[in-house]
């Protein structure tokens, strides 16, 4: 599905990783674990197309080559973000881009009575009231409800991979609940590959099985599976990375 | 809803109005409450004078219509005077606002969306509050998206009193690029991202009615 190929990424001339490689199949759920600042978003970012960062390498997707294609083609293929703190846009409706992205995917007209049903049915699981559906996106809304509103437009785009970057950050109790089993219900529902950035174990608990990747020091210095993420929680990124150093030499 | 052509001088009171002008200056006397709609006209000179206890919303949609426009108004005492300009043109334009706060207790509101396409809109908007007047507030909100073309914005409040609250909140600016790439990583094409934005700048201006006209792609 996604695979990073000796990947640099740079901004503003800055090394910020060094040759990553890592191949996410489809319905595989992969963990970047790693201390603030050492670049796990750009990753994401790159991943997703954004031009503020310059990336040396391939990004295949499905066979495809999409290291040098735009944020829409990219998106067009499937590959989905969201982010820690998703931006508001004044005066578009969350109906109305999304009933644009839909005509323009299945290159036809979207049926209105389906659409807003399908929407009112995903509101109603993700514990959103319906007015969000005509409201601007993300315009005033709360950190949970734009978690929300990002997974409503998951819901709708359906897309085949799918990049949570600190999704849980800034979220109560409950809220978390609901944003981990509505992902967890995707990927039994779908199968996509998701590639998850976080700090804390909580969303990752929510699923059976997952690779955890430990960056520092602009590399993935240790993959493993859920004991890995343990681990980390447990030591903390410092003592972790220095038995490794210890380890290596 | 009335739909009225004014051609010269006319006194309108306490009803929603859909105007179209017949002639260059026209003078209108506000009485009561008032809601105005001038979309896609030839506007020229509109001379406002709001009598005493008198309130008026103006809406003003206008895509490529090539005219200069100059709204003066007059405000007396206790009146409410609300403008909302939402103009999208490839063409060189100028609008001009003489607002006359003359008596007492009056509020005045000046909103406008403005998307240049292609060459310059100059807005000047001359907000004055006379001499000895009491308890009255001037704002203005100014917004321009240069989309191609050029938004030039005075935003002028003159005050003459002590006793006057004024505020005024210009922006000039491209669309937002992490706005765009934001509705691109949702699907969207650049081309149709911009567009929905566009119409999402010019639409947060305007009130339903005109939303459900015919007022489509910015």
């Amino acid at each position: 599905m996604l695979n990073l190929d000796n990947l640099n990424i740079y901004i503003n001339d800055e090394l910020l990783v060094s040759d990553l490689n890592l191949q996410i199949n489809k319905g595989e759920v992969h963990v970047l674990m790693g201390k603030n600042g050492v670049g796990k978003s750009s990753i994401a970012k790159s991943i997703m197309g954004d031009k503020n960062y310059l990336v040396k390498g391939h990004i295949y997707y499905n066979g495809e080559d999409i290291t040098n294609l735009s944020i829409y083609e990219r998106s067009k293929r499937g590959i989905y973000t969201i982010s820690q703190n998703p931006i508001a846009i004044e005066g578009v409706t969350n109906a109305e881009m999304l009933r644009a992205s839909l005509s323009d995917k299945n290159n036809a007209p979207v049926d209105i009575i389906k659409f807003n049903k399908e929407l009112e049915n995903i509101c109603q699981k993700l514990d959103l009231d319906k007015s969000f559906i005509h409201r601007e996106i993300n315009v005033g809304c709360s950190g949970g409800e734009k978690k929300k509103i990002e997974l409503m437009h998951m819901w709708m785009l359906k897309p085949s991979f799918i990049i949570l970057d600190e999704i849980d950050s800034g979220l109560d109790v409950d809220a978390l609940k609901l944003v981990s089993n509505s992902i967890k219900e995707y990927l039994e529902e779908y199968q996509p590959g998701i590639l998850i950035i976080t700090h804390s174990n909580t969303l990752i608990n929510t699923f059976d099985d997952y690779y955890v990747h430990l960056l520092n020091d602009k590399k993935i210095i240790k993959s493993g599976q859920k004991e890995l993420a343990n681990e980390i929680l447990n030591k903390g990124f410092k003592e972790l990375s220095n038995e490794l150093d210890e380890h290596l030499l | 809803m009335n739909k009225i052509l004014v051609s010269d001088i006319i006194n309108l009171c306490n009803d929603s109005y859909i105007v179209n002008i017949k002639n260059d200056d026209i003078k209108i006397n506000v009485k009561g409450n008032v809601k105005l709609y001038l979309i896609n006209e030839k506007i020229g000179n509109i001379d406002i004078n709001l009598e005493d206890d008198s309130f008026i919303d103006i809406y003003v949609f206008n895509k490529n219509v090539e005219k200069n426009m100059v709204f003066n108004i007059n405000q007396n005492n206790n009146s409410h005077f609300n403008l909302n300009i939402s103009i999208i043109s490839n063409e060189k334009r100028e609008i001009i606002v003489n607002n006359n706060i003359i008596g007492n207790n009056n509020n005045s509101m000046i909103k406008s969306r403005m998307i240049s396409n292609k060459e310059i809109i100059k807005m000047i908007i001359n907000v004055k509050v006379f001499k000895d007047t009491l308890n009255n507030i001037a704002l203005e909100d100014l917004k321009g998206v240069n989309n191609g073309g050029c938004v030039h914005i005075e935003p002028n409040i003159i005050c003459l009193s002590n006793e006057v609250s004024a505020n005024h909140l210009t922006t000039i600016g491209s669309l937002n690029k992490e706005e765009v790439d934001y509705l691109m990583s949702k699907g969207l094409n650049e081309d149709i991202a911009k567009k929905i934005m566009l119409k999402g700048f010019i639409y947060s201006n305007m009130d339903q009615y005109i939303k459900d006209l015919e007022v489509k792609d910015a």
